[in-house]
């Protein structure tokens, strides 16, 4: 847990949308610093979260897809609600506020010296891909890395030139990708997520899998992660819920004790464990 | 009232035994005695806890919302404004009148449970009228059911303490300018929990206004303005519909006169379609007023 | 012992009036509360200080139902923030009950520890001063003494008064409160009265050891049970002392407007929906376990003390006449389902 920084946490700061990217037809990233170009506002850590907010009609916490270095920090934020929806209607040079960082981030430390297998669907991929492009930052420290992504639609997946081109180039890398129901230009494989890491069956010797996608798809990676002979403690997730403060104090995005913007977002599924099953 | 509440019993078991229902809608007794509360027997068991006193005074039809999308058959005991509920249930087709099996009784005008407990805990200073009818039954038009499967009691008649309308014409007496003043003040106390939606058997929208975010209608402030829209809203969706049950005005912790504003609309309803009171009846295929659309209403106002 | 007397209480908090707003609990018509002095009318209202206590608690005090956070300015692609609320000018809660204090207590370890300190409470907190009014009589839906108050000797108060007939005993326990006592020394008087003799609770609640079975209830049958009569109307979150939970929404008038915080209800479907539509606590029956679990066990995990304080309000004003104390009675009884 972080101590606070700043003096009003509940007090964005304005940033800079420096640019904009269209991921998917209904995912775009939005990259950000503070205004004038100079530096950024705040240090995230991966897996950690900010409070994206469109002044004039509201706030909502997205997980902060990459931080590089003190240039940018890049939201792949889809459109979904009120808030996204706004958002996706703004250009290049729009200021908006930003309030953060939150929650605990993936245990980058604690994974050093494992192979690393990353699951993920949809926008899932957004949060694990801070830690994916922090593998390969530094990549000494990790072992083999397997990432098995999927979307709906070929359309629907996100970073497509990491995922085709940068990363299977990684040493010591490999990417698999799946697409829900067959298309004419998709000459990969077709399939659900946890169907195809079944399929995969990847060794869990030595390995830690982090997932992150729709709550149902989590629901079944999870069962297949343990059917492959995964522990509790070898597996990470991360969690959301409607979130308002961000940092513990409006109470909607508890499960049991915990909060999900504070003491979350990711979890080992031995710590869900012990929750509510509420997720 | 033992008589009522024994053959209520007798009924709901009868009713259970023979596989006729799957739940029993009635009241059982609190933990204080003047805390009888709505109790949903699933079985025999349950059914023995039932009770009918002076303070079985919720509007039973409310919990039967819980029950819509299911196939459950339901015992439930009606009085006079709960059974007008049930009507308005019916016309609005959130209910099969073949799930229900109701059991009617006359209402001798009941005591409201939340004022005793007010003033036995001295949380709250009571001036309650008369011989302690609860404000609501004071105001009674029909305490007699007016639908139901087996009657139980007497016929009553109903508690009027006086004119029937005789709050809203003191409102209307009013120039506009008292009565903005009179709105701004009485709405100010607000404190917007939705209690008075949350009970009310004529709320029935799947997805009411309120919460809808996308346009947010009524903003979540607590101001004039917000609390003004909230109510004003409320009550003209009221309009036809609601049966003066009264819940609302009961359950609101800041005593908000809502019923004043459900009147009005019952008066003006009556006047402008009527004659017509809300769920007297029940006439399948009826409509109330304002649910009904024929090409020769006049429509020179819009 | 310094007394402050009964009849020159008016006077004294006249006094008190001009250096802070002071927030007492009166019956104003039909409603009683916490209200301003300044909003008292003689004749008309009645002060309550001598009554167990009020229909709603001081909790607007500390956590306003609405509150300003700061204005928003847009100008083109610009958008500013132009001004921030926080409050720090002087209030008095005076003559709160210790189940109310309690809860007030409870807000400070939300609000101001685990990270973060919420800066609009913090400012509003720390410029308010608390006279307790020690309860002697418990009432008949009271039940403190089993959610870890004190109702004689609460804790977290800057004064504590005692009730002894024609006076208050007056003990100042803080350096906020001697900076209140000094302001109306010349009220107090040196005199030595007997204090009142604590009645026996008319309930007995047994809490203890529910947080700890209820761990294991998450999934049992009980809360159908318990919560079946419940409309999810939020009457009970809003009476609640110690019910804290908020919103962030905003405001707008074309290009200006400003971001506010108001309560909120776990009560409510909205509470916790999700932008896409999916709702975690989508059934009312969840809602109602998520509020019963946060207050008899939640709560105390996290910060080591219940939510509930015992003041017995819900009881009071739950139109379906669900019954807190029941609940725990049901919860200590039920068998556990492996």
């Amino acid at each position: 847990m972080h101590k606070c920084e700043c003096e009003q946490p509940l007090v964005p700061v304005i940033v800079e949308v420096v640019d904009i990217k269209d991921e998917t037809p209904d995912i775009k990233s939005f990259f950000v610093k503070n205004p004038g170009g100079q530096g950024l506002p705040f240090n995230v850590a991966p897996g950690q979260c900010a409070m994206v907010s469109y002044l004039p009609v509201g706030e909502s916490m997205i997980s902060c897809t990459w931080q590089e270095e003190q240039e940018y920090l890049q939201f792949a934020i889809k459109r979904v609600g009120l808030m996204t929806d706004e958002l996706h209607q703004i250009e290049v040079g729009q200021k908006i506020g930003l309030r953060g960082p939150y929650g605990n981030g993936f245990p980058v430390e604690a994974c050093k010296g494992k192979d690393m297998l990353f699951i993920a669907g949809g926008i899932g991929l957004a949060p694990l891909r801070s830690f994916i492009k922090y593998c390969f930052k530094h990549r000494e420290d990790y072992g083999k890395i397997k990432i098995i992504y999927g979307s709906r639609s070929y359309a629907d997946l996100c970073f497509k030139e990491e995922l085709f081109e940068l990363w299977p180039q990684q040493k010591n890398t490999e990417v698999f990708v799946t697409i829900d129901s067959a298309e004419e230009v998709w000459k990969g494989h077709v399939g659900f997520v946890p169907s195809y890491l079944e399929e995969l069956n990847p060794s869990p010797n030595g390995v830690v899998a982090v997932t992150c996608g729709p709550p149902i798809m989590i629901k079944f990676v999870l069962g297949s992660l343990e059917k492959m002979g995964y522990t509790d403690e070898q597996v990470i997730t991360t969690l959301e819920m409607r979130m308002k403060c961000g940092i513990g104090k409006c109470g909607r995005c508890n499960i049991g004790s915990e909060y999900i913007c504070l003491d979350g977002p990711v979890f080992y599924l031995s710590q869900l464990r012990d929750l509510p099953q509420e997720w | 009232m033992k008589d009522i509440s024994n053959k209520i019993r007798d009924i709901a078991v009868k009713l259970f035994q023979e596989k006729k229902i799957d739940i029993f809608i009635g009241w059982e007794k609190g933990a204080l005695e003047f805390q009888t509360r709505p109790l949903i027997a699933r079985n025999e068991a349950d059914a023995a806890k039932l009770v009918f006193d002076e303070y079985a005074i919720h509007n039973l039809a409310t919990l039967l919302l819980k029950f819509r999308d299911g196939g459950e058959k339901i015992g439930i005991v009606a009085k006079g404004c709960d059974s007008r509920s049930m009507v308005r249930l019916l016309e609005d087709r959130q209910f099969q009148r073949e799930r229900l099996y109701i059991i009617g009784v006359g209402c001798p005008g009941m005591k409201d449970p939340l004022q005793a407990m007010a003033k036995h805990t001295g949380l709250k200073k009571i001036n309650a009228d008369g011989n302690g009818v609860a404000a609501k039954c004071l105001d009674c038009v029909q305490p007699n059911p007016v639908i139901y499967d087996e009657l139980l009691g007497s016929q009553q008649a109903p508690q009027q303490s006086g004119e029937r309308f005789a709050r809203v014409a003191a409102l209307e007496k009013m120039s506009a300018d008292e009565r903005y003043r009179f709105f701004e003040e009485t709405l100010s106390k607000c404190i917007r929990c939705y209690a008075c939606r949350q009970v009310c058997p004529a709320c029935n929208c799947r997805t009411c206004i309120f919460d809808e975010m996308k346009p947010q209608w009524v903003g979540r402030e607590n101001s004039t303005t917000d609390n003004m829209m909230y109510h004003l809203v409320k009550a003209s969706h009221m309009a036809g519909r609601c049966v003066e049950c009264g819940e609302c005005e009961r359950a609101c912790p800041v005593d908000i006169p809502l019923m004043l504003l459900n009147q009005k609309l019952i008066k003006d309803v009556n006047a402008f379609f009527g004659p017509y009171e809300a769920g007297m009846s029940y006439i399948e295929g009826a409509k109330p007023p304002l649910s009904s659309y024929a090409e020769k209403d006049p429509d020179d106002f819009i | 012992m310094k007394v402050l007397s009964k009849a020159k209480l008016e006077t004294a908090l006249n006094k008190l009036n001009q250096g802070a707003e002071v927030f007492l609990p009166m019956q104003k018509a039909q409603e009683s509360g916490f209200y301003s002095w300044k909003l008292f009318q003689q004749g008309q209202d009645e002060l309550m200080l001598d009554a167990l206590n009020v229909y709603l608690p001081p909790k607007h005090v500390v956590l306003p139902q609405t509150e300003r956070m700061y204005s928003i300015k847009l100008e083109g692609q610009d958008m500013k923030i132009e001004q921030t609320f926080e409050d720090a000018s002087p209030r008095v809660i005076f003559g709160a009950r210790p189940c109310d204090i309690k809860a007030i207590l409870c807000m400070d370890e939300v609000f101001l520890t685990r990270g973060y300190e919420d800066s609009f409470y913090k400012c509003r907190r720390e410029a308010i001063t608390i006279v307790a009014n020690a309860c002697y009589q418990p009432g008949p839906a009271c039940f403190c003494n089993a959610m870890e108050v004190n109702p004689v000797e609460p804790a977290g108060a800057d004064i504590i008064i005692r009730d002894a007939g024609e006076a208050y005993v007056w003990e100042t326990k803080t350096p906020k409160g001697e900076a209140l006592t000094s302001q109306i020394a010349e009220f107090l008087e040196e005199k030595s009265l007997a204090l009142p003799v604590a009645q026996p609770f008319i309930q007995d609640v047994k809490y203890e050891g529910t947080a700890e079975k209820l761990k294991k209830m998450f999934a049992d049958h009980i809360w159908a049970k318990l919560g079946e009569a419940c409309h999810n109307c939020g009457i009970c979150t809003y009476v609640c002392p110690s019910c804290y939970c908020f919103d962030i929404q905003v405001k707008m008038w074309g290009d200006e407007g400003y971001r506010f915080r108001c309560w909120d209800s776990c009560m409510y479907e909205e509470y916790s929906r999700e932008a896409g539509g999916g709702n975690p606590r989508g059934d009312g029956i969840e809602r109602f376990r998520n509020r019963f679990l946060h207050k008899l066990e939640f709560f105390k995990e996290r910060y080591g003390t219940p939510l509930c304080t015992g003041c017995g309000r819900c009881i009071v004003a739950c139109p379906a006449g669900i019954n807190i104390v029941k609940i725990i009675d049901e919860i200590k009884e039920a068998e556990l389902h492996a």
